[in-house]
């Protein structure tokens, strides 16, 4: 499915991103330590920006237990994976433009490896001041 | 002028390839969980034995082979859910909302291992009938290995979802 590429304001914060971002790539759901340590944030930061997800219906939010331990899974909804998909489309898009005319900036310098290149250059250049100059020398000065 | 390296938007979408790196690494199969689909596809493809190749007062009904193989497949996904946080198995019942080709990582592998179970059990009941029976188990230990490759290469493409971004990329 083809989603049109448009920024989302919602998902833009870098925190929001890495969890939506995480939560689009292919797993159904994704338990709360998984993300937390993929994200590599704060399990205060997680516990907020998923309610803020959760508010807006981009993610559905589960909870459950194995044994006694209390255990929180996340998942995005369709409407949310379609806003992530927009999204991502939209940022690849950016990063694309902005390599291109990073390149088309880029001044022709010579490669450092190029060790040849004063061999190439230099000879026309030489040939080029000595017309008109004295075969010995000289300038006539 | 904006440059690529410092660009935020860049820098973050660098970050979540990053992020998502990480999250496909934990998804790597713990020893029990190879030597469990091993088993499962050893259970898949002795059942042919079980029923045809002994007289009926010593077959083995079928379900007696296929209540142990659903078993140890919910045995595996969710101890496989518990020691990764991820889940990421099939979902069938995604059919309804999504239709019959719904996105899903490893779609290739799971064709494969569908064919080969229908081509090996046929293959395996063929020999078994015609009193074959070394060859058959051949074909049944071939086929083991083989699903237990595909086992893998379904992991690794759903891995390679998680590190490239799947669909949402």
């Amino acid at each position: 499915v083809n989603v049109p590429a448009k920024p989302d304001p919602l998902i833009h914060p870098i925190a929001r991103l890495s969890i939506c971002g995480l939560l689009a790539a292919g797993a159904d759901w994704v338990e709360f330590a998984t993300l937390r340590d993929a994200a590599g944030i704060s399990d205060s930061v997680l516990s907020k920006q998923s309610r803020v997800l959760e508010d807006a219906g981009y993610v559905e939010v589960h909870k459950g237990a194995i044994g006694r331990r209390p255990r929180t899974w996340f998942r995005l909804t369709p409407q949310g994976r379609q806003a992530v998909q927009g999204h991502l489309a939209w940022l690849a898009q950016l990063e694309a433009a902005v390599s291109a005319s990073a390149e088309d900036a880029q001044p022709t310098r010579p490669l450092p490896d190029d060790r040849d290149q004063a061999s190439r250059v230099l000879p026309p250049l030489l040939d080029s001041s000595s017309v008109g100059s004295d075969p010995h020398g000289h300038s006539g000065v | 002028m904006r440059d690529a390296a410092s660009d935020p938007e860049a820098l973050g979408l660098e970050l979540l390839r990053m992020q998502r790196s990480r999250l496909a690494d934990r998804l790597r199969p713990p020893w029990w969980y190879r030597l469990g689909g091993a088993t499962v596809w050893a259970l898949f493809y002795a059942g042919p034995f079980t029923s045809r190749s002994f007289s009926s007062p010593v077959s083995v009904s079928t379900w007696a082979i296929v209540i142990p193989i659903l078993a140890l497949c919910l045995l595996m996904q969710w101890g496989m859910t518990r020691a990764t946080g991820i889940k990421a198995g099939p979902r069938p019942l995604r059919i309804l909302q999504d239709g019959l080709f719904y996105y899903r990582p490893g779609r290739r592998a799971g064709i494969a291992m569908g064919v080969l179970s229908l081509g090996g059990l046929t293959a395996e009941h063929f020999l078994i009938d015609r009193g074959l029976l070394a060859v058959a188990i051949v074909v049944a230990v071939l086929a083991v290995v083989a699903q237990s490759a595909l086992q893998q290469a379904m992991l690794r493409a759903v891995r390679q979802d998680l590190r490239t971004g799947g669909e949402a990329a």
